[in-house]
Order: C-alpha cells, then structure tokens, then sequence
C-alpha cells in the first residue's frame, strides 16, 4: 500500500474517532487534535445540509434538532458516494423505516421517500411536453394504437394509507396534519422549472402505469376503466396533457 | 469583456445576477450543484451565462486521493464545460473521496514526493478529459502534519512545472493556514510563481466556536482587512488577475455581495501595470 493511501486510510479512521492510526503522521502527541474536529465538523455540516435540501417535508415534520441527529448518523453509516450532493440520500427513506427512534412515526420513510421523488422529479432530464393539438387530427383508431412517451419527470408514488395527503399537507405548510387510512397515490411532474405534485385517481393511476409498462392508449384506457370504472377517459387523458405527462407520442406502425 | 472581479452564484441571486451588469463582473460555480441531468438550476445557469462570463470551481474531484479521478465525475465536468464554456476550470489540492465514499470536505495530506507524482499525474488526467489547462487552488489547513517533504509552494511550483497547470490563489486560505500553523503569509505569497496565478478567491473566515484558536475557512463573513492588505500586496507584485468574491453561509443581499465585489475590482483598477515590482 502507498503512504498515501495509508495517511488516507488512517485519516478516515481518525474522523470515525479512531485516532491512534494517524499519530505517526501527527504533530501533536494529542491524537485528538482540534484540526481533527474542524474536519470532522465540516464534513458533518456538508452531510448535514444536503439531506436538509433534500429532505424538507421530513425536516419540517420532525424538527431540526431530532433532523439534524437523525441525519448525522445516517451519514456515518452511508457517506455520499459522490461528490454531486443534489442527489445523496437516496437511501436515506429505507434507512429511516429500520430506524429505531422514527417507529413511532410510522409515516416517516413515506413522506422521505416522496422528498426524493420531488428531486428526483426535479433534476430529471430536459423533453418536450406533448400538447393537446399534436392529436387534434388522429382519427380515433390510430390514437387507440398510439403509444405515448412519459415526461422524464414524471413520478408515481401509491401507498395503502394517505401518505401523499399528509405530504402535501406539510408541504403546503399545514399545521393540522392527518394520516387518512385509504390508499393514496401522488403524481410529480416538472414543468416550466417547477415540480407540482397532486394526488392522482385510481384510474390515472392505472392509466399512467400502463403507458409506463408500454401498452397503446387504447389498451390503457381498459386498464383505467377497470380500475375505475365511472372514469371518463377524455377528460382523465386531457387532464394528463395538461399536467406535461407526456413528452411525445409514438404511432403505431410508424406514420 | 475581461473579466475582473467576480462573485460565487447564489441560488437566491439569479434574477439579481442575470441583470447585473456591473463592468467586468463575473460569476463563479461548483460544478457539483449544477450535475444533473436537466432542472431549474442548469436552466438558471444558462440564462446567467448568456450575460456573464462563468467559471467551473470543483470541489470534489478529489485530485490528492491515491486513486484516478472518477471517470463519471470527468465525465459530467467535461459536459459542463462544454456546455458553459468557463474562462476558468479550477479544483483543489485536496482529497476527499476514499474507497468509495465521499466526505464532503477539502482533506489534507502529507506533501511527499510520491504524493506530487500521484496528483501530478491525476492533475494530467483532469486535464486531458477537459482538453484545457486548470488552475489549482491552495487548501486551508488546521492540522499540523508530519512526513512533509515539500513546503506548500514548493510542492504547488513543481506541480505547475510538471502539469502546465496554474494556481487559483485563495488568499484568505493562506491566511487561515498561516495563522493555524504557524508561518508567514506573506512570505507564502511572494514566494508563489506569479506567471502561474490565474485567479484569485477572497472570503471571510472566523475563530473556531470550540474555542480551539484555530481560525476557519467559514466563507461566512465579509472579507477580513487583514486579507484585503494581503491580496493587495499580492497583485502589486503580480498584477490584476479575476478575484472572487466568495460566500456560502449567512449569505447577504445581493446588493451586499456587489460592493465587496466593486471593492476588489477597484483595487485591481488601482494597479498600474507598468510600474509594477520586479517578480
């Protein structure tokens, strides 16, 4: 091993409070030295900051000081895996559900984990947005057999009681919060540089899942109608393109 | 435009920084807050750029690692830069990732020969995936280190000699280093190769709130006088380079920022290039 991969090895040791690998390398016969913890510190903070910008609604939820806890020691366990922080803590929603502290908060791990589908939603890749007047003209057969494409944004999110209520609720700044008991989903979806996010129907649920897994619209529309059977089609697929879900469409066979 | 002196972009400030048009103003980013694959912030950088020269300021490349820099990281540094086309690529002489994890910080390092072979060479790499010099930066440093074969500038002199490589200058950093380690920031700075300083970065610093002694880098407070002689003393001797303004923490208005910054770009206006001392 190199003396610089070992320095580094016994640096990260001593920042986990094992110091006595680095005293070779150490001035002071302190192995506790103060520069150690301004390392320590900073590296906290930078953790620390990044889960607070990503993890908002739970921040809001549990106060800082149990956030800040909670996040110092998620961090020791999985430290980012690289160095565009936008995006650390995509572990943290399953990590919070094993947490002993939060299993009082049942809705915890929910409400983290619709936190990283809105930057998930967020710093998705750049399309264009399907506009209604692009299937003006389609003879009803063709768009049956059509085949849209989902917005790069777009997130689906369903949970058996009403996480996504309560997400929203607190996002919105909500002081009286309720946990419903029916099964909720959320729909995220950028648009013009902003995430919305609404609580979707069981049939646009479906509807969207279907054109996710690949089916034409018109084999789409049975699986909505099956889900919910009073839905009117029209206005649940105009209602899509208005909200920017879709970034293009495929015929079928190719015009 | 020559870009003269510039301020660090705030997510906050981007409707104030699009319309600014203060003379010689430019604005400085990291890299990292802007590697996604779309959104509001690359969109927000855009509008900037249209108005103002950028540059790319890494902090997590992790050029002071015993391992090659992470190809993706390049990878996503190279696709910025192309996009943006900065008039500086900077990073620092630093490590940060280690087996995988990356500790979001600026780690120092014993200053042996086999260290500026490895950074020489990962410095090489860095500038070979972006096709262009980079400038690399001073770090702050709290931690007394034994096993140094090559004093800072020494060590920062062979790696410019070595890589075509310049020097981002941090002042403020060479003050909070010479304070917590004991030595002359000024004999630090007249002793760095001038020619090879392509910019330089001003922030403030504050004493360690554990009461240690140690001064640190906090980039959360005004530029301290005691930094504002120093750096006039630097480019007396070296003449007028881009200068940062640079602010993490406890951030200002917009307002607050620009008057700091009109503060350095009349003191590099002060300079007259044709008297200047001997290097």
């Amino acid at each position: 091993m190199s003396e610089l991969l070992a320095f580094q090895d016994a640096f990260v040791a001593a920042l986990a409070g094992d110091g006595a690998r680095l005293s070779p390398w150490l001035v002071s016969s302190d192995a506790d030295a103060p520069g150690l913890a301004v390392y320590r510190n900073t590296i906290a903070k930078g953790c620390v900051d990044a889960l607070a910008d990503n993890f908002p609604t739970v921040r809001a939820l549990v106060g800082e000081e149990w956030f800040t806890g909670a996040a110092v020691l998620f961090s020791r366990e999985r430290p980012p895996e690289h160095a565009a922080l936008l995006d650390y803590g995509a572990a943290f929603p399953a990590w919070l559900e094993r947490f002993e502290p939060a299993a009082d908060l049942p809705y915890l791990a929910g409400v983290a984990h619709l936190d990283r589908l809105w930057t998930e939603a967020l710093f998705a890749a750049e399309a264009p947005v399907l506009e209604a007047a692009a299937l003006a003209s389609l003879p009803p057969d063709t768009l049956a057999a059509a085949r849209v494409r989902l917005h790069p944004s777009l997130r689906l999110a369903t949970f058996d009681a009403g996480v996504p209520g309560l997400w929203l609720s607190a996002r919105a700044g909500d002081d009286a919060l309720e946990l419903g008991e029916s099964p909720q989903t959320l729909l995220l979806i950028r648009r013009a540089g902003a995430v919305s996010s609404r609580i979707a129907d069981d049939a646009e649920a479906a509807f969207l899942r279907a054109c996710r897994e690949g089916d034409a619209l018109g084999r789409a529309a049975e699986r909505a109608a099956e889900a919910q059977p009073t839905c009117s089609i029209a206005s649940l697929f105009a209602g899509l393109i208005a909200d920017g879900a879709f970034s293009g469409l495929d015929l079928d066979p190719p015009a | 435009m020559i870009p003269t002196a510039g301020l660090g972009l705030k997510s906050q400030h981007y409707d104030d920084a699009i319309i600014c048009d203060a003379d010689g103003l430019w604005f400085e980013v990291h890299p990292e807050n802007y590697m996604s694959a779309g959104g509001p912030r690359l969109a927000a950088l855009e509008a900037v750029r249209e108005r103002h020269p950028v540059s790319l300021h890494g902090v997590g490349l992790s050029l002071a690692a015993d391992a090659d820099p992470d190809a993706d990281h390049l990878r996503a540094l190279k696709r910025l830069a192309d996009r943006f086309e900065p008039f500086v690529v900077s990073e620092h002489l630093a490590w940060s990732t280690h087996r995988g994890a990356h500790q979001p910080d600026l780690l120092p390092f014993p200053r042996t020969r086999a260290a500026l072979d490895r950074i020489c060479d990962n410095v090489g790499r860095m500038q070979d995936a972006l096709g262009r010099r980079v400038l690399v930066e001073n770090p702050s440093l709290y931690l007394p280190l034994q096993g140094h074969a090559l004093d800072e500038v020494d060590f920062l002199t062979a790696l410019v000699a070595r890589t075509g490589c310049g020097l981002l200058v941090d002042v403020n950093n060479v003050f909070v280093s010479a304070s917590n380690l004991g030595y002359a920031a000024e004999t630090y700075l007249d002793a760095l190769p001038a020619e090879a300083i392509g910019e330089i970065h001003l922030a403030g610093h504050a004493p360690d709130p554990g009461g240690s002694g140690l001064l640190i880098d906090t980039h959360g407070a005004p530029v301290a006088e005691a930094v504002w002689a120093l750096f006039e003393r630097l480019i007396r001797r070296i003449g007028p380079r881009p200068t940062l303004i640079e602010r993490d923490d406890d951030i200002p208005a917009f307002a607050t920022l620009l008057a700091e910054r009109d503060r350095a770009a009349a003191v590099l206006a002060s300079i007259n290039t044709a008297e200047l001392h001997h290097v």
